[in-house]
């Protein structure tokens, strides 16, 4: 999956933790879609799914809310896990029991 | 200089000083008493004597939304509002600081339901003191005229972009008719000038994000953004308002001194209060009086420095407010007051004194009587009171 990268002066704000004095005025930020700006940093919990139980059946694929599985090259499910936000939607849906829901320690 | 002078009522006044100004979007919604403003303005548009869009929105929200977007294009906005629609534009007042978007909000200050009512009272703004818009109140139907024009110049200024309202009260200023020396399009024209700052705004080259979610991390830095400039704008509504000064012949200062000088106690009021503590003034004066007056016109970034400095040496200031609190410790213009000069030395005991509510009149001899209440406080050495003025019990 090609992976596209956020504006090179969003990086240096948030590498170098920019503060008032630097920031652009009024939360304005350069335009980029979510492959940009990584949203599932918060996440409690994470999905990882066991590829030889995965039976291409997609249906974590439509469940998820936040379209963070991806089918790869031989239709396995895998989990995008910058964007996973932990809900367990898939593993609820998953009827091969293939997804199990991780805690994420910091 | 020859000056045009003209008979108009405050809320014409505006409309007059907004079509000299020319702003690219009005977006407004008509509520007494400032419907005059909204109305003379769509007569010009509708006459084709202005270039603006007039967008004719179905409610107060819609109206400060609309200028939010108008105003991200780089479009130069104008507004007007009062009372409860000032109430139901209250949420997109934070919107517009938060988004620095420059819109300037002629209020015509009207008190707030319940019981309904129509008339003058400065609540509906002083309540909006904590939403970073530069904050103006004007005494008379000239002084709405040229804050109409300044308030752009302040707005806009690249080291505040933050929006500016300013208010005259309801029916007392708005529907009074008075003399106003008038400005000539060319003189609007070299003060405001067309070119304003593009940065941050709607760009079809450069693709930009507006109104992105911020949560803890970045929040207060960007709200920090709006306090600095705040107070940038303390000097620059000093600089402005001394190069319209220059600009029209007329002084327009962020305070104006009346008779301070050697004065042993002082009336501090703004908007068209002012002008009777003024009155009083010359009458106690002539009976030997040493009193002065001190009037507010820069409410908020709050001029505490100035107040400071005027109220040095004054033994007791009787501040009439024309605006409701309750439960608080003192009114909200003795708060501030209060707040600026704690600490400090030669300040003077204050008193505070609600009034005027729903558009009730401030006689001059109430005034008269405030100046005795006041002196009896001072004298037994009362620092701090609050009274409610002008009501029956």
């Amino acid at each position: 999956m090609e992976k596209k990268e956020a504006p090179d002066e969003f990086k240096r704000w948030v590498s170098e933790k920019w503060g008032s004095s630097k920031l652009p005025l009024g939360g304005t930020v350069p335009y980029h879609t979510a492959y940009a700006y990584k949203t599932g940093d918060w996440s409690a919990f994470k999905a990882y799914i066991d590829k030889d139980k995965c039976i291409s059946c997609m249906n974590c694929y439509y469940y998820c809310p936040d379209s963070a599985i991806i089918m790869d090259d031989n239709l396995k499910a895998e989990c995008d896990l910058e964007f996973c936000k932990g809900c367990a939607i898939c593993a609820k849906n998953c009827p091969a029991d293939a997804i199990e829901m991780l805690r994420v320690t910091r | 200089m020859s000056r045009e002078v003209k008979g108009m009522t405050g809320d014409e006044a505006v409309a007059w000083a907004a079509k000299l100004v020319n702003p690219d979007v009005v977006a407004a919604y008509p509520i007494t008493p400032q419907t005059i403003i909204v109305e003379r303005y769509s007569d010009f548009v509708n006459n084709g004597e202005v270039d603006t869009s007039f967008i004719p929105v179905e409610s107060e929200h819609s109206a400060m939304s609309a200028c939010v977007g108008a105003s991200l294009t780089g479009a130069r906005v104008f507004t007007a509002s009062a009372s409860a629609g000032l109430a139901l534009m209250y949420e997109i007042l934070y919107v517009a600081s938060g988004m620095r978007c420059p819109i300037v909000l002629a209020i015509a200050n009207r008190a707030f339901s319940a019981p309904i009512n129509i008339h003058g009272e400065c609540t509906d703004q002083v309540v909006c003191r904590d939403t970073s818009w530069v904050s103006l109140f004007g005494e008379s139907a000239q002084e709405a005229y040229d804050e109409t024009i300044l308030s752009f110049k302040i707005a806009e200024h690249p080291d505040v972009m933050l929006p500016a309202m300013f208010g005259i009260e309801g029916f007392i200023v708005t529907h009074a008719l008075e003399r106003v020396e008038t400005l000539s399009k060319q003189q609007v024209e070299d003060f405001l000038p067309e070119y304003r700052s593009t940065k941050y705004r709607f760009n079809p080259d450069e693709k930009m994000t507006f109104g992105s979610l911020v949560l803890q991390d970045y929040y207060m830095e960007i709200k920090r953004q709006q306090e600095e400039a705040m107070q940038r704008a303390y000097t620059v509504t000093k600089d402005v308002m001394a190069e319209f000064s220059e600009m029209s012949g007329r002084k327009m200062e962020i305070i104006e001194e009346y008779q301070l000088e050697d004065a042993d106690y002082a009336f501090v009021s703004y908007g068209a209060t002012a002008g009777n503590a003024k009155a009083v003034v010359d009458r106690l004066r002539n009976k030997g009086e040493k009193v002065g007056a001190l009037k507010i016109r820069l409410y908020r970034p709050f001029p505490s420095l100035d107040v400071q400095e005027a109220l040095s040496g004054v033994k007791a200031a009787s501040i009439l407010d024309r605006s409701a609190t309750f439960g608080s410790p003192g009114t909200i213009m003795q708060t501030d007051i209060a707040t600026a000069l704690y600490g400090k030395e030669n300040v003077p005991t204050l008193h505070g004194y609600i009034n005027g509510l729903g558009g009730r009149v401030l006689t001059l001899p109430e005034i008269e009587d405030i100046y005795e209440k006041t002196k009896d406080y001072h004298d037994v050495g009362m620092t701090m009171t609050t009274d409610w003025i002008g009501y029956r019990t």
